[in-house]
């Protein structure tokens, strides 16, 4: 798995790369952690370059989910693809987070 | 008939063979297990302490105590016709220390934790939990018995500590109340006679007996068959051969520091 | 989650199985192929070898001839190591649910996770919360096996088979001894999890009812030999004797109940 931060204005962009496994995912939670910690509270999470998530990947991402709305910053997602999607309709977490098609759609009104 | 003697000794040696794998397992997950990252986890260790030691204290104390009065009141009938009543104070200590004290808290903890150990490895045993773990790729071994083994090998001796200090307790309750021993004489005797070395070959045999009961009660356990039923044959098995054991090995222990003079 | 990639080959593949106990066939020379993405379910009477043949394929026992292989790599081979490695590819929810009694629910379904990953605390908590609402049991944290119900207890089993994703997940008697509303439940939660999360189901039952409900093909095993391979449709209107008594639940038919090896002859010897 890769991890690609690009900032625009007060979001910023986490692009994710390949797989989210067990083996990464705390990979995934130490770069949310630098996020926290530089204060940043706007992120949108980018999975277009994502095939497969697991269990440990959906928990980090609740995890930094519930941390941002402490903080009252938000977390959205953007360009998913459909088997990915399935992952969160199964889980239900779909009506959790906010999914948007793009990019552009994920950063309007943000 | 011949036959069948040679069916039971086949039996004795498979089941002497599963005890010696079992040992060399436990001490392969202690020796080389921290190495591979896989070590029994602190907390379950700690579990097994208290239930081992913690809650075996009163028990012990309570034995001790009274084999310290009958021991002393026993020697001071022999000693009384040979006017030496004085020397109940190192008679008791002493073979307290070096014998009664271990022995009988190795006893005593193969009756309480042994049978538990077991008790509860053979529920686990019949009820799938030990394949559980199993086809989770968690070894049994290291999970359960590691942590079991090392509790017993820490609480035993530091039992038979606590237990030579009530024994020496009971002997004192008999020499200053009923021989109208001096206090301060009584105790001035004891230490004077009691050598360190009485303590250690004491606490040497009971880490040997510690193992003795951690390895039957799991290896019984473990190797339950057959239901409730199985579980408590399996539970009794594990007390009588400790029970055994122990007095064989007291003596194997005893012999060779006779011999050598320790 | 695993909705991993399935290719059309067989994940679990027994190649000329036997197994003998005390001299005795368990399991007879036994073919199979079972297919990634599938629910296969193993049915057959008590005693006829099923379960034995689920414990080959978990690799809990040996096959005294020829090879079990998942994903490839045969099992009976293989170092203890290496066949740790390949359990934690797969699950396996037992008869009586297998919870470990000391452990509470959260720490039971916690164990392969503490056990085999290096995830934080909080992460574990929250993939617990996951699985134990896929289950449909959320707020059982704190409960010990013995405070929940038999239904229940398979539920937490089955939260724990996944706990780790698995690519396989094996099924020993789900349903047996569970009321028809709860068997119900726990078929649905097989066929959810096989068809939303590509998971190989592998089934061993007797409950007629649930086998149609959820094999996407069904095998018949008889005294260690695999009698049919088919789809549910196969099954039902197959032609096979074994296959009709057992369906219909008959007493008499090739399926003896009363040995004939040992008759009553020896009565008459007293």
């Amino acid at each position: 798995m890769k991890i690609r931060e690009e900032k625009l204005n007060d979001a910023v962009i986490c692009i994710l790369e390949g797989e989210i496994n067990i083996n990464n995912s705390p990979d995934l939670r130490k770069a949310f952690d630098g996020l926290i910690k530089r204060n940043e509270k706007k992120l949108v999470v980018d999975f277009s370059g994502v095939s497969y998530i697991d269990s440990s990947g959906l928990a980090t991402l609740i995890e930094m989910f519930q941390r941002l709305k402490k903080i009252g910053g938000a977390l959205r997602f953007s360009n998913m693809e459909q088997k990915v999607k399935n992952i969160f309709e199964v889980t239900k977490l779909h009506k959790l987070f906010e999914i948007f098609d793009n990019r552009e759609a994920a950063l309007k009104d943000f | 008939m011949v036959s069948e003697i040679g069916i039971v000794i086949i039996e004795y040696l498979k089941w002497f063979k599963g005890v010696i794998f079992l040992f060399i397992d436990i001490f392969y997950w202690i020796v080389f297990g921290p190495f591979k990252g896989k070590f029994s986890r602190r907390q379950s260790i700690f579990q097994q302490m208290v239930f081992v030691g913690l809650r075996s204290i009163i028990i012990v104390v309570f034995v001790d105590i009274f084999t310290g009065i009958v021991l002393a009141m026993q020697t001071a009938y022999q000693l009384q016709k040979m006017g030496a009543v004085l020397y109940v104070a190192s008679l008791v200590a002493i073979s307290l220390c070096r014998e009664l004290s271990p022995v009988l808290t190795a006893l005593v903890v193969a009756g309480r934790a042994g049978s538990a150990i077991s008790a509860e490895l053979g529920t686990m045993k019949v009820t799938e939990q030990i394949e559980a773990l199993e086809t989770m790729a968690i070894n049994p071994t290291r999970f359960l018995v590691v942590p079991r083994f090392l509790a017993l090998l820490l609480m035993l001796p530091a039992l038979t500590i606590l237990g030579n200090l009530a024994g020496i307790l009971g002997g004192y309750l008999v020499g200053t109340g009923s021989l109208h021993i001096n206090p301060d004489l009584y105790m001035q005797t004891t230490f004077k006679y009691l050598e360190l070395k009485d303590i250690y070959t004491g606490l040497i045999k009971s880490f040997a007996f510690g193992m003795i009961i951690a390895l039957i009660g799991c290896y019984e356990g473990l190797n339950t068959r057959g239901g409730a039923e199985g579980v408590g044959k399996a539970t009794t098995r594990s007390v009588v051969i400790s029970f055994i054991l122990i007095i064989l090995v007291d003596c194997i222990i005893t012999a060779i520091f006779y011999f050598s003079k320790i | 989650m695993s909705v991993k990639e399935c290719k059309a080959e067989s994940i679990i593949s027994l190649r000329n199985v036997s197994k003998f106990f005390q001299g005795k066939t368990v399991i007879d020379d036994v073919n199979l192929d079972i297919y990634c993405g599938e629910t296969f379910v193993i049915m057959g009477c008590s005693g006829s070898g099923k379960s034995t043949l689920l414990r080959l394929m978990t690799g809990a026992i040996r096959p005294d001839k020829g090879s079990v292989a998942l994903k490839g790599r045969d099992i009976a081979k293989i170092s203890s190591e290496e066949l740790d490695e390949v359990r934690k590819t797969f699950g396996m929810t037992f008869q009586y649910s297998a919870l470990l009694d000391s452990l509470n629910v959260e720490e039971n379904i916690a164990l392969p996770l503490r056990e085999h990953t290096q995830l934080a605390e909080e992460i574990i908590k929250i993939i617990i919360k996951m699985k134990l609402s896929l289950v449909g049991l959320r707020g059982y944290e704190e409960y010990y096996p013995s405070q929940i119900s038999g239904g229940m207890r398979k539920r937490v089993g089955l939260a724990r088979a996944i706990a780790l994703d698995p690519e396989i997940v094996f099924y020993d008697e789900p349903t047996s001894g569970l009321d028809p509303v709860v068997g119900g439940v726990i078929d649905k939660l097989i066929k959810d999890l096989s068809v939303k999360l590509m998971i190989t189901s592998v089934v061993v039952t007797h409950d007629m009812h649930s086998v149609f409900e959820i094999a996407d093909r069904i095998s018949m095993i008889h005294k260690g030999k695999v009698v049919e391979v088919g789809t549910p449709e196969d099954i039902r209107n197959s032609k096979n004797e074994y296959i009709r008594q057992f369906i219909n639940g008959s007493p008499s038919g090739p399926i003896d109940f009363f040995r004939e090896d040992i008759g009553m002859e020896d009565v008459l010897d007293l």
